[in-house]
């Protein structure tokens, strides 16, 4: 037989188990298989061998479900207490932004003037006004960076010991 | 009347949105029932990929936490299971990259302090778990010879069941890519079986 038709039908049997193939196709394998010793020993194995994987069993620690859903509570616990903390936060850099663009101009002509009476360079005192609207973003970034960092050590335990 | 496949599908679709929204609330009952319900296939899951039970149940863990506190991300559009093994995935390939390891393989290296050892031989031994070790041993042994990128894919399409789609979306990676990792695998499996056997 035509070494061509023995490829084919191998990559039928790997495709029928992978992703399907269609009717014809099948109608095709079906009947070489019924003439083909090679092809269907082939057939036999690959199904062997799924079914091995399939029907294979590997044992759980005992408690599994126990431990991780004590791990899950805490954790649960831990988010919701510092949610309160978390949205107070909010509402505070929320407050400060909106007051800080309302009295936007009021500030800037305050810096302006201090900046006239005083002779500060107009670049310093420009800055100053940067800082002073920046500074409720810097802090709410810092926090949240505070946060995410001592997460991150709490998530080294997975490190430990390997 | 409504086909099975499509009644099937939408009660998946229901049971998704529920824990979707479950999630949402961080439901601490619906997830000790998740936990209960999907310990098996992830912990499964991880240990094929990481090739030890004791690493595994810590991603196992630590998977549970990030459901937890990624829950709001899950929309209910895909199954769960897809989501679950995709954090779960994405937890080992971050460990990885901290130890600077270069692929999944390295994982199950024989040559490392840990080699694959999925068989707990201290936990109590029903006579039915004696009777089939045997088997099991044979698969577990063969699967440690495929090399863990086509481990995983074989698990995820044939234990878990996944579509091809789904895996896709759970490795980060193209449908094309997804089926020939299948193919190998699937050549693989074969031929370190037939070794098993032989040997």
């Amino acid at each position: 037989m035509n070494e061509n038709i023995h490829n084919r039908a191998l990559q039928l049997i790997a495709r029928a188990r992978v992703e399907g193939v269609p009717e014809t196709d099948l109608t095709w394998l079906r009947a070489h298989l019924e003439e083909c010793d090679f092809c269907t020993e082939q057939a036999r194995q690959t199904d062997g061998a799924l079914r091995m994987l399939r029907t294979s069993a590997i044992s759980l620690p005992q408690g599994l479900a126990g431990r991780t859903q004590f791990r899950v509570r805490l954790r649960a616990q831990e988010l919701r207490e510092r949610e309160p903390g978390r949205r107070a936060l909010w509402v505070a850099c929320a407050a400060s932004w909106a007051f800080g663009l309302v009295s936007a101009p009021y500030v800037w002509g305050l810096f302006q003037w201090f900046g006239q009476r005083t002779g500060v360079p107009k670049m310093v005192w420009e800055v100053g006004f940067g800082l002073w609207w920046t500074i409720p973003a810097l802090f709410a970034a810092a926090v949240l960076l505070m946060e995410n960092s001592r997460k991150g050590e709490q998530s080294d335990w997975i490190d430990q010991g390997n | 009347m409504a086909s099975p496949t499509l009644l099937f599908s939408t009660l998946m679709g229901s049971e998704a949105k529920s824990i979707a929204r479950g999630l949402q609330k961080r439901d601490p009952d619906m997830l000790d029932r998740l936990i209960e319900q999907y310990q098996y296939r992830l912990f499964r899951y991880l240990a094929y990929v990481t090739g030890n039970k004791e690493r595994a149940e810590d991603f196992f863990q630590e998977t549970w936490i990030r459901v937890l506190e990624r829950g709001h991300q899950y929309d209910g559009k895909s199954r769960f299971e897809a989501w679950l093994f995709a954090i779960a995935r994405h937890l080992v390939i971050d460990w990885q990259r901290s130890k600077k390891v270069q692929s999944l393989d390295t994982l199950t290296d024989p040559e490392l302090d840990y080699p694959l050892q999925l068989v707990n031989e201290s936990e109590p031994s029903p006579l039915h778990q004696v009777l089939s070790q045997e088997t099991e041993e044979n698969v577990q042994a063969s699967l440690q010879k495929i090399p863990a990128i086509y481990r995983e894919v074989l698990v995820l399409r044939f234990q878990e069941e996944l579509q091809i789609e789904e895996m896709a979306g759970v490795l980060s990676v193209p449908l094309s890519t997804v089926k020939s990792r299948l193919y190998r695998g699937l050549e693989a499996l074969r031929g370190a079986l037939q070794g098993g056997a032989a040997s």
